[in-house]
């Protein structure tokens, strides 16, 4: 479903350039759970940022459903991050101003049309899933730290996206909360959900299907 | 809910900063309108009060000047084809010029020669009612005639014939009583004697006719030219000239305050316009995580460009409103404070208001452009390193 062939990225800085990915290949299958996983500075966090097209790579290619979206236009791209791609970061990074079910239907607002009652029904199953029910109107700054994080995950499922990138999304939660949440992507992925996750815990990457390991812009196995 | 939500939740959300935004803009157009109307209406008062001050258009009869010399004989200048003008006709026609409104006084006068007690003098007939609005400067020891046969002396006129206020003098064969004598004034009116038109007509038989006519005309809302080619086409027979450099002399006093005015508004503007623009600047890098989380959701660029633009054109146009009514009451505090209620009061007007509203709606736009542009321009990515 998704692939990535030979990526690799420089980043450069006051003249000093750092190489992040260097000639990185990844296969993802539809209904797969990968995780990322290396030490601070290996490019895990590069190469989710390219694989979600929120960073576009120096070369290479990043195949979904057989098209290379590198060469995507803006238009496709944002329809795709829209669409298809849904990213779950560590900090939430929720609307203050919005309620939960409001911040759940953000990937519905991108127009002047008015968000319809099936769209908000969905947000409101999509909290429900994730264990937010009945906390539909709560601001993030009256949720806990581990819902506000459900929330996000909630507004990644809203729009039914086929592929799920998730940046260290137990990285700021307490163990127990990290252990819903992770709990939560494995009930997701066993739905038909791809995701990647980048972490640091073992623990929470070795229960995915396939933990790839990264060391200094490449793969290690 | 739909992308305008966010804008309008942000604005309530920080909603200090959008009433610190909100009052400094609305100050602006305050002050903005208010100075309009105090100017339009000072500026109106002021050419009032200037026209008091003389004529700016003379319409004479039309005429040929030749300069005639025969086997070294010269006869000087002739005039062809003097006709007096119809002083009814002249009134009606001017009347009825477009710009009519424009039209302060109509003065006509009759200028003849006579001899009193064997002194030859120059006898001028006027409507005193409107020769005292145009010569406001005339200071007249006496009274201004009130009777059909009363007259006013020039100065040096009532040294020459020895007249004081009260005597009897013979004009065309006609008895007058001098009612007032005119402070010395430096000009021609010094050495004539001012009579009633009526009376002047009658004197020197030529009933109903003048010899020219001079007319003050309010200039602020048009040129000096358009008003003497509109009569000039209405009176195709006559000569009609704009006396510019009095017609500049009064501009240029209104013009001052009007640019003067224009000026202050613009700083005012340009100043309301760098804290909106710095305002929206901040905005953008406080929110930059904002930024790159909506991009990531797929919002467009343009999407991005129009949250923050929503915001600014909101808070103009709602300082336009308020700023607005509240520049037409301070106007109207002001003017009352100034004591120049009486002389004219500023009008509201819905297409004034309109018009503010899309004015400062389309300068907070302008002034919140950059900033929008910045913010659409960010890329996830560069927002995502940011975070």
């Amino acid at each position: 479903m998704l692939e990535a062939k030979n990526i690799t990225k420089t980043f450069q800085s006051e003249g000093v350039k750092t190489p992040a990915l260097r000639k990185v290949n990844l296969s993802l299958q539809a209904g797969e759970f990968v995780s990322l996983v290396g030490r601070s500075g290996s490019g895990k966090t590069t190469f989710l940022n390219v694989l979600s097209t929120l960073l576009a790579p120096d070369s290479g290619q990043i195949l979904y459903q057989g098209e290379d979206v590198t060469g995507f236009s803006a238009k496709r791209l944002n329809s795709l991050r829209n669409r298809d791609f849904a990213v779950v970061f560590q900090f939430h990074y929720l609307l203050p101003c919005l309620t939960a079910q409001e911040n759940v239907l953000l990937p519905f607002m991108n127009g002047l049309g008015p968000v319809g009652k099936e769209e908000v029904e969905r947000a409101r199953r999509c909290l429900e899933r994730v264990g937010l029910a009945g906390k539909e109107g709560k601001l993030p700054g009256h949720l806990s730290g581990g819902e506000q994080q459900r929330v996000a995950i909630a507004r990644a499922l809203v729009k039914k996206a086929t592929i799920l990138f998730a940046d260290e999304p137990t990285g700021n939660l307490d163990k127990s909360t990290g252990e819903s949440v992770m709990e939560l992507l494995i009930g997701l992925k066993n739905e038909g959900l791809g995701i990647i996750m980048v972490t640091h815990d073992e623990d929470y990457a070795r229960r995915a299907d396939r933990v790839v390991r990264m060391a200094d812009g490449t793969v290690l196995d | 809910m739909n992308i305008l939500t966010i804008p309008l939740r942000t604005m309530r959300k920080k909603w200090v900063k959008t009433l610190l935004l909100l009052s400094v803009f609305t100050l602006s157009v305050v002050s903005i309108v208010s100075l309009h109307y105090v100017s339009r209406v000072v500026g109106e008062s002021l050419e009032k009060k200037l026209t008091a001050f003389g004529a700016n258009i003379l319409v004479m009869p039309g005429s040929e000047k030749l300069t005639v010399s025969y086997g070294g004989f010269s006869m000087g200048d002739m005039l062809m084809g003097v006709t007096d003008l119809r002083e009814s006709e002249v009134e009606e026609k001017i009347l009825s010029i477009g710009y009519r409104d424009r039209i302060s006084v109509i003065a006509p006068k009759l200028v003849a020669m006579t001899r009193v007690e064997g002194v030859a003098v120059g006898v001028v007939g006027v409507r005193f009612e409107r020769e005292k609005v145009l010569k406001g400067y005339w200071a007249v020891q006496g009274a201004f005639p009130t009777a059909p046969n009363g007259v006013l002396a020039g100065a040096r006129a009532a040294e020459k014939l020895s007249l004081a206020v009260g005597d009897s003098v013979e004009l065309g064969g006609q008895n007058a009583v001098v009612s007032g004598i005119i402070a010395p004034t430096g000009s021609d009116d010094d050495s004539v004697l001012f009579a009633g038109l009526d009376f002047a007509q009658a004197a020197f038989g030529q009933p109903g006719l003048v010899s020219f006519v001079e007319v003050s005309a309010l200039c602020a809302g048009c040129p000096i030219d358009d008003i003497v080619a509109q009569i000039a086409q209405k009176l195709p027979d006559t000569d009609i000239k704009a006396l510019q450099s009095i017609v500049k002399q009064r501009m240029y006093s209104v013009h001052f305050v009007e640019h003067l005015i224009l000026t202050v508004s613009l700083v005012i503007l340009f100043i309301a316009c760098c804290m909106v623009g710095a305002t929206m600047l901040s905005s953008v890098n406080e929110r930059i995580k904002e930024i790159g989380l909506l991009r990531s959701l797929g919002f467009s660029q343009r999407g991005i460009f129009g949250i923050f633009c929503f915001e600014a054109v909101l808070i103009g146009m709602a300082s336009g409103v308020v700023g607005y009514f509240g520049g037409y009451a301070l106007s109207l505090k002001v003017l009352a404070m100034l004591d120049m209620t009486k002389e004219a009061s500023p009008s509201m007007h819905p297409g004034h208001l309109a018009l503010t509203c899309l004015l400062i709606a389309a300068v907070s736009v302008l002034a919140a452009f950059v900033p929008s542009r910045k913010a659409a321009s960010i890329e996830p990515s560069t927002a995502l390193i940011s975070l």
